[in-house]
């Protein structure tokens, strides 16, 4: 009689443990699905800006005194994105720092490019074509920045829940692991300023 | 325990960076038209507001107007971007909010810039360029002469036929009859099964159902009835006023200017 009783007594606590586990699970997992939407825009954002890329290299090319210097930087940093794969269940730290790497240098070549343009080509930067570049360049750098604090917010999220006990005790367990966030350049917490109006 | 304290520290440091808010941005306001600066008088604001809101009772969009002497050192982009995601302008469901910001010049100040925040509903209909012709063509002028209400009423003549097209009242109108009408059903199964429900039980007990009177089943009944009559009140109201945000979302669409 006694022994049912222990057993009956183990057996539930077995049964809350797991009940726990299941929904400590389904937790992380719509945070984590939350993450991964967010990433999917950041990812949208990106190409966005990548996809305009071809089109500013045409109009820059049609200026009257056309040098290739001019367009080697923004080509070069367009083709370095494509090597910074990020896999979306991921999202590791490296993976992240990496990504962002790779889109900072690609955003900073790309105000270079602008400079220069703007510099050599005063003529070109009067037309509308070259204007509507620039409006649609500096929209989606604002969107960029948008998406970027919205996934910040998402990861804060869940790396927050990830290591609050005592979810921290099973998650590793479960298979949940911490994920990068985009960082901000030493001594800001904006994302790089890229600045479209000349 | 030091190892707690450890992982209490990494998360403050983790979210110190997100904390951050923007300290000009008020709270979230009952009203579309919001001169923080005082620029318009009272007739023009009157006036916009009354627009505005006729606006979003025929076609759900909400389109908010920030007048404000300062945003900070924010970005004026950045600016009207977070005045729409933390107010929540427009509808979650359709992310159909626009916001106009205007900076003022001041005496501090003396630089206005204007910015164009599209939720992610509008962005195909107002692409950034649209807006950037709108700020250009239609506001920049009346605003460096210091019109203001011209500069909005120019702008909002071109934004809101545009708008109108984007979701149509007629469609919105038929999703809310459905969401009535299923409520109505709702309400009306359940009054039948509490009806049920309570002659069963009056014919099981009568002496008991008897000795506790009328009050009981009154209260019964007055539950689902009233609530019934006060959501039909709430659905025919609001003339006049505005209705509230609902809760749409901004992905940094838009354009701006300076003036």
């Amino acid at each position: 009689m006694k022994k049912t009783g222990i057993i009956v007594a183990i057996l539930a606590v077995v049964a809350i443990i797991f009940l726990w586990g299941v929904n400590v699970n389904n937790r992380l997992v719509s945070s984590d699905e939350n993450v991964q939407k967010a990433w999917a825009q950041v990812e949208n954002v990106y190409k966005r800006r990548a996809d305009l890329i071809p089109q500013l290299v045409a109009t820059v090319q049609g200026a009257a005194n056309f040098e290739k210097g001019t367009l080697t930087e923004v080509i070069q940093a367009r083709a370095g994105i494509d090597n910074a794969k990020v896999d979306p269940t991921q999202l590791s730290e490296e993976q992240v720092a990496a990504y962002q790497k790779a889109q900072d240098n690609l955003g900073k070549a790309l105000a270079n490019t602008i400079k220069v343009t703007v510099e050599r080509y005063p003529e070109l930067t009067a037309t509308q074509g070259f204007r509507d570049l620039q409006v649609q360049l500096e929209g989606t750098e604002n969107r960029i920045a948008v998406e970027r604090g919205k996934f910040n917010e998402a990861v804060q999220g869940y790396n927050t829940s990830l290591r609050r006990f005592p979810t921290s005790i099973i998650a590793g367990m479960l298979g949940f692991e911490k994920k990068g966030y985009f960082t901000a350049p030493e001594g800001s917490d904006e994302p790089v300023q890229v600045e479209f109006n000349f | 325990m030091l190892r707690w304290c450890k992982y209490a520290i990494w998360l403050l440091l983790l979210t110190a960076p997100f904390a951050a808010q923007a300290e000009w941005l008020p709270e979230k306001p009952n009203r579309l038209v919001n001169d923080y600066s005082g620029i318009l008088s009272q007739q023009q604001n009157a006036a916009l507001e009354q627009r505005l809101v006729a606006f979003n009772d025929s076609t759900s969009n909400q389109i908010v107007v920030v007048i404000t002497p300062t945003i900070e050192g924010d970005d004026e982009d950045a600016a009207a971007q977070r005045v729409g995601e933390s107010w929540g302008v427009g509808q979650a469901e359709f992310d159909n909010g626009l916001v106009i910001l205007i900076k003022s010049k001041t005496e501090e100040e003396n630089w206005g810039a204007v910015a164009i925040a599209t939720g992610y509903g509008v962005e195909g209909a107002l692409p950034d360029l649209f807006c950037k012709r709108i700020i250009e063509d239609e506001m920049i002028g009346p605003l460096g002469d210091g019109d203001y209400y011209r500069a909005l009423t120019q702008a909002l003549d071109i934004i809101e036929p545009v708008l109108a097209g984007e979701y149509s009242y007629a469609q919105y109108k038929k999703d809310e009859n459905r969401k009535a009408a299923i409520a109505g059903l709702t309400s009306i199964v359940l009054l039948v099964v509490i009806i049920i429900l309570v002659a069963r039980y009056a014919k099981k007990h009568p002496d008991q159902w008897n000795s506790r009177g009328g009050t009981g089943g009154g209260m019964l009944f007055g539950g689902p009835v009233g609530g019934t009559w006060r959501g039909g009140y709430s659905s025919g109201g609001g003339f006049g006023g505005f209705g509230g945000f609902g809760g749409g979302s901004f992905g940094g669409g838009g354009a701006s200017g300076r003036f």
